[in-house]
């Protein structure tokens, strides 16, 4: 499947707008990659740092006969931030879901097309989903503290996933991680939902870093937070692309161009059309000078 | 269209800095025909234009920062901002080495003047002049292409700063002119020099308003061009 990825220079290449940014490719390490290069590299990363990349070939995504989204192909570099804007219900949560296996959760719906994970293929036959969901960890929307202490949301994950080590370690280092330690360290008996929704959320992300994933995937996690809240989530997000690869869905264009390496825009061109990558580069030429005008019209706020 | 009201504002910006564009030309036009038909009392006119000019550039700058601060812009209006701000600080600039020569030319009203010199600082005057209006034009039109023939058109001027240096170090027997004015002259030469850049200037800075892009290949040729050759 690896193979059907278009190489630069394809003639194929034209028929998909973004494998048409020959020029992107080649000036971003991210797309001039080949699929063997891509692997070695995803391997020598995981070798080296101890974190992986992903990699999305060919990707689609149905809810039973709607396709939800199409022909995604996406490198996602380890050790850095990969942003995904888009307006709403061009498939963007779709995607970051697939990247997990959550997408099939739900009933009827399925993914084709192949993602790796290092060398993994995710959704190879012989894959347990569940232990993809251990190695790439997610933080949704709205934060989702169990109902239980500040420690044990932080210590569950990992006692269930059989974490033999030291427990209070674990969840020292988690917490400080996730930039809230300070705050919590004095009442860690305290329910969960004693905390405000900013520190929920960092208690969420302690939670999945609890599990010692390799990729964080996040949904935008700040929307429902106020800008102290969200600054402490972005300045978290900083110190964790040290230690991890992160995938972040925000609506919040400022957000995206605040903390990402790369971007990805998906976008919809007809209603009812399945979403599509529109345009991926770094982030930086993404908000100064996107190669697609629907991509400037949308970073400039021009869209619709 | 969304961000509407923010649209506005650009236009009323980009309105604005074209209106300031030529008032200054208004200025240049004049030093020129003072120049040319030695009208000392036509240069004294704009004699302090220079502080008003100067005034409307840190309001188009401030207008520029309150945009950036409220609205966050990126791409082409980010763009457009900073495009803005630079050519607003090229008419100001222009602005106040045209009003310089304009007090040259009041100074120098009853010097004794070589007329090679003359003629070659009036060449190059309305040279420079030429070379402004096209900068601008190029800007409002947002016509790259001639922006890069302006960076070749540029030449023009350098081989004018030549040969007027040249006569004023080398001034033919018993025609020199009085060493005030060829002293006047040598700035006003540089002066003149100067307001040509900005205009090419104004020009190049379109081009990246437009692409993203720097014309800097085309710079790069221009600074590594043998000047031995001219």
């Amino acid at each position: 499947m690896a193979d059907a990825l278009p190489s630069p220079g394809d003639p194929e290449e034209n028929r998909d707008p973004v494998d048409s940014k020959k020029k992107s490719r080649e000036s971003n390490p991210a797309m001039r990659s080949t699929p063997d290069t891509r692997m070695q590299d995803a391997k020598a990363s995981k070798e080296g740092a101890g974190v992986v990349g992903m990699s999305v070939a060919d990707l689609n995504a149905y809810y039973g006969t709607f396709k939800a989204v199409t022909d995604v192909s996406m490198e996602i570099q380890a050790n850095k931030v990969t942003a995904l804007i888009g307006p709403s219900g061009c498939g963007k949560s779709t995607f970051i879901r697939c990247l997990n296996r959550m997408h099939e959760v739900i009933s009827g719906a399925y993914a084709e097309g192949k993602v790796t994970l290092g060398d993994q293929d995710i959704y190879a036959k012989d894959t347990d989903p569940v232990t993809i969901r251990r190695r790439v960890g997610m933080v949704f929307q709205k934060p989702n503290p169990f109902s239980k202490s500040i420690y044990e949301n932080v210590a569950w994950g990992a006692r269930i996933n059989g974490y033999k080590g030291d427990m209070d370690e674990l969840v020292e280092r988690s917490l400080k991680q996730a930039a809230l330690w300070d705050e919590v360290k004095d009442k860690l008996k305290k329910s969960g939902y004693d905390l405000s929704g900013g520190q929920q959320q960092r208690l969420c992300i302690a939670r999945t870093l609890a599990v010692e994933p390799e990729v964080i995937l996040m949904d935008e996690p700040a929307s429902a937070l106020d800008p102290v809240s969200t600054q402490k989530i972005e300045d978290t997000m900083e110190e964790l692309k040290q230690s991890y690869t992160v995938v972040i869905v925000t609506h919040n264009m400022q957000q995206a161009a605040r903390i990402s390496d790369y971007t990805g825009f998906f976008f919809i061109e007809n209603m009812g059309d399945p979403g599509r990558l529109w345009e991926f580069d770094e982030t930086e030429k993404m908000f100064s000078n996107p190669d697609r005008k629907e991509t400037e019209d949308y970073v400039t706020g021009r869209f619709g | 269209m969304p961000r509407e009201t923010f649209q506005q504002e650009l236009d009323a910006l980009l309105a604005e800095v074209l209106d300031f564009g030529g008032e200054v030309e208004g200025t240049l036009e004049n030093m020129v025909r003072a120049m040319e038909e030695r009208d000392a009392a036509l240069a004294e006119k704009e004699l302090g234009v220079d502080v008003s000019y100067k005034v409307r550039g840190a309001e188009i700058d401030e207008e520029c920062m309150i945009l950036q601060a409220r609205q966050a812009p990126v791409a082409r209006d980010l763009r457009l901002l900073y495009t803005v701000q630079a050519v607003s600080n090229h008419l100001v600039r222009s602005g106040t080495l045209t009003e310089h020569i304009c007090h040259a030319l009041v100074d120098t009203a009853e010097c004794e003047r070589n007329e090679d010199l003359e003629a070659t600082l009036v060449e190059m005057a309305r040279t420079a002049k030429r070379l402004f209006h096209e900068g601008l034009d190029i800007f409002r039109d947002r016509d790259i292409d001639r922006a890069k023939d302006l960076q070749a058109a540029d030449d023009k001027v350098d081989l004018l700063y030549s040969e007027a240096m040249n006569l004023i170090a080398n001034p033919s027997d018993g025609s020199a002119g009085d060493p005030e004015w060829r002293m006047r002259a040598a700035l006003m030469v540089h002066y003149l020099e100067r307001i040509a850049d900005h205009g090419v200037d104004i020009g190049g800075r379109t081009v990246f308003l437009v692409t993203g892009e720097r014309i800097e290949s085309a710079m790069q040729q221009y600074i590594n061009r043998d000047l031995r050759e001219e």
